[in-house]
């Protein structure tokens, strides 16, 4: 059996807000994600979409069952051995891009190696990072003069830098038109065919509809799990987009 | 995260917030300028104090008559004896080498001086022929008068380059007469002696000591003044020991003592007639009143400090606040507690390092400024290296004690709060 990238067995989160009210986000989830794959994680609001995205991106920690990321045992692990495994092994890209609005491009996708790896590949390994994603060309721009598409990419070149394990996508597209979030697409779609594992929460099966396989959850339990028979090409969307607006 | 891009990252978020930094700045700056200027004034009055006393001569032992207590009448002193010329000689031959030199004075008040038509009144005081050894007091013409003319009361005089310009304006006072004139009683039976003195030297100018002019008063052999002056034939003011070092005055001081006790025949030193003074003990007690002083112009300057450092504080945490997304993002990609209180932190640092350097030249710059009042011209304003590297310090101090609640507060944030903080 090959190693999956995230293994999650019977994983409960339970938040309690106030002193009364307890919300059982998570009520056993079981989850394998196997390298390269390309996984949409769907479900309305409040079915712990989100509060699984935190777990996987181990922006926090379970209440009950187990979290093994690439081979690791995430358990309860301490702040910093967290931050650590998030350095090493994720990838985010938020809906709302989070890039940091005093550092131009380029410092923005340096960010995860000033916190782990050597200072001296790092402006080469950015510079890679951001022609990857096509924005070779805007490397000192800061985000207020990049687009909402690339300000998108920029955080995508982030997301790559230290290679990571496992790209954790948050709405990628909610903030974009729909040129921008095919574009967005399509280089995900391509990140996936060069072998990267993606996991994309996301509300609109259109967009879900690009991966390979598709989880919805409801009420804190995967309700879902199936597979795309014959996911839909970005790229081919953006020719006949093209085409349409000539 | 290396310490390099920490100091980038908060020189970054200080230049990014120009007008911010400044202000914040400010309250350090004007802190330690405070501390700075104040702690100069302090030193330089304390070096000024020390200068007055260093004027009179130095490594001085001076002993003085006491009136001694005699079963039990304080003062009264049925046996209290002068000071005398013997007890000055007696030293003197028995110390010999082991000092510097010695002297003796007699105060001889002050007269009505004339010279050449024109007159003054000041200060005679009859001294013996070391005076200007013990005084490091150099003479600028002529030369200061020998044993001879002690022994035989010669009526010659060394005077003070301001008694000598008043007297004898810019022309050479060295080989003139002067006339020193006492009236007596009143109105028809006045009666006026009028003494005649050969002026044989001119002191260099000196400086004044606690506002009294060195440079206006006349010098005398001390046994001219006895005999023809006052009349005290037996009494000496002030015999005045120099000790070869400052290291050996403690020595001296003792030997002077003992000397002194056995001559007057006193077996308990309680019951002396007489003190001895040692200037290193009168130049440590005028710096620890100096010292206190200095203390406090300090703490009102490390007052200001201290409100620069709560103004640090404040705008920490509004910083921390304004940032809390920039964190979580920090955090998400991998960024640990500790990194995220290091940024905070040399933020905090980097203000108040950098406002105590500009407070250093502020403060020099006041310093530079009250120079120039010629009312504070002749008080010696020092700043010394001791001075700044603690204003430094102290500065870069009041970072890490006020910036450390807010890079505390950055650092446990939670990722997840923090990225959807709006």
């Amino acid at each position: 059996m090959t190693q999956g990238v995230v293994e999650l067995r019977g994983i409960t989160k339970t938040y309690r807000i106030g002193r009364e009210i307890v919300v059982n986000a998570l009520r056993g989830v079981d989850l394998d994600v196997r390298p390269g794959e390309f996984l949409a994680v769907m479900g309305p609001s409040g079915s712990g979409k989100s509060t699984l995205m935190n777990i996987l991106g181990c922006l926090d920690v379970p209440d009950g069952g187990t979290y093994f990321l690439a081979g690791e045992n995430v358990g309860k692990l301490s702040d910093d051995k967290l931050a650590g495994l998030r350095n090493k092994h994720l990838g985010f890209v938020f809906q709302t891009f989070n890039l940091l609005p005093r550092l131009n491009a380029i410092e923005n996708v340096e960010l995860p190696l000033v916190y782990g790896g050597d200072r001296h590949a790092r402006r080469q390994r950015a510079l890679g990072a951001l022609e990857q994603v096509g924005l070779g060309d805007r490397v000192h721009h800061r985000p207020s003069e990049l687009s909402g598409g690339q300000q998108q990419r920029v955080a995508i070149a982030r997301a790559l830098l230290n290679d990571p394990s496992l790209i954790l996508a948050d709405e990628p597209t909610g903030n974009l038109d729909s040129r921008s979030s095919a574009e967005i697409l399509s280089i995900f779609q391509r990140l996936n065919d060069m072998g990267k594992t993606v996991v994309m929460v996301t509300h609109e099966p259109d967009v879900a509809a690009h991966c390979k396989r598709i989880v919805r959850m409801r009420d804190g339990v995967v309700a879902r799990d199936e597979v795309v028979v014959k996911p839909r090409r970005a790229e081919d969307e953006l020719a006949v987009g093209i085409g349409a607006a000539e | 995260m290396k310490l390099y891009d920490s100091f980038r990252s908060a020189l970054q978020s200080l230049v990014v917030n120009k007008l911010r930094s400044a202000l914040t700045m400010l309250g350090v700056i004007i802190g330690v300028a405070a501390v700075i200027a104040m702690v100069s004034v302090g030193n330089g009055a304390s070096q000024s104090v020390q200068n007055a006393i260093l004027n009179l001569g130095s490594n001085l032992v001076t002993v003085q008559p006491q009136f001694g207590n005699d079963q039990g009448l304080r003062g009264a002193g049925a046996q209290a004896q002068n000071l005398t010329l013997d007890d000055m000689r007696s030293i003197q031959d028995q110390l010999g080498a082991s000092i510097s030199a010695i002297e003796a004075e007699q105060g001889a008040g002050r007269w009505q001086v004339t010279a050449a038509g024109q007159n003054w009144n000041t200060q005679v005081t009859g001294v013996t022929e070391s005076y200007p050894q013990v005084r490091d007091w150099a003479l600028d013409s002529g030369d200061f008068f020998t044993t001879s003319d002690l022994n035989v009361n010669a009526q010659v005089a060394v005077i003070g380059s301001t008694t000598a310009s008043n007297l004898f304006g810019d022309g050479d006072a060295v080989g003139q007469t002067i006339q020193l004139r006492q009236v007596f009683g009143g109105g028809k039976d006045a009666r006026a002696r009028i003494l005649n003195f050969k002026v044989v030297g001119v002191f260099a100018t000196k400086g004044s000591t606690f506002g009294f002019s060195r440079d206006d008063q006349i010098i005398v052999p001390i046994t001219t003044a006895q005999h023809v002056l006052t009349g005290q034939l037996n009494r000496v003011n002030a015999i005045v020991v120099k000790a070869t070092s400052s290291e050996t005055m403690d020595v001296t001081t003792s030997d002077v003592n003992s000397i002194m006790l056995q001559r007057h025949k006193i077996s308990d030193p309680a019951n002396a007639d007489f003190t001895v003074t040692n200037q290193n003990d009168t130049l440590a007690a005028l710096s620890s009143v100096t010292g206190t002083f200095t203390l406090l112009l300090g703490a009102i300057g490390g007052i200001s400090l201290l409100v620069g450092g709560i103004g640090i504080m404040n705008i920490m945490l509004v910083s921390v606040n304004e940032r809390t997304r920039e964190i979580g993002i920090r955090k998400a990609v991998g960024a640990r507690r500790g990194d995220i209180l290091v940024q905070f932190l040399i933020e905090a640092i980097a203000l108040t390092g950098l406002g105590g350097v500009l407070g250093i030249l502020l403060g020099w710059g006041i310093t530079e400024v009250v120079h120039r009042i010629p009312q504070a011209a002749s008080l010696p304003l020092l700043i010394t290296s001791g001075t700044v590297i603690i204003a430094v310090g102290v500065s870069v101090a009041i970072g890490v004690v006020f910036g450390l609640y807010p890079a505390m507060r950055a650092a446990r944030l939670h990722p997840i709060q923090a990225l959807r903080y709006e």
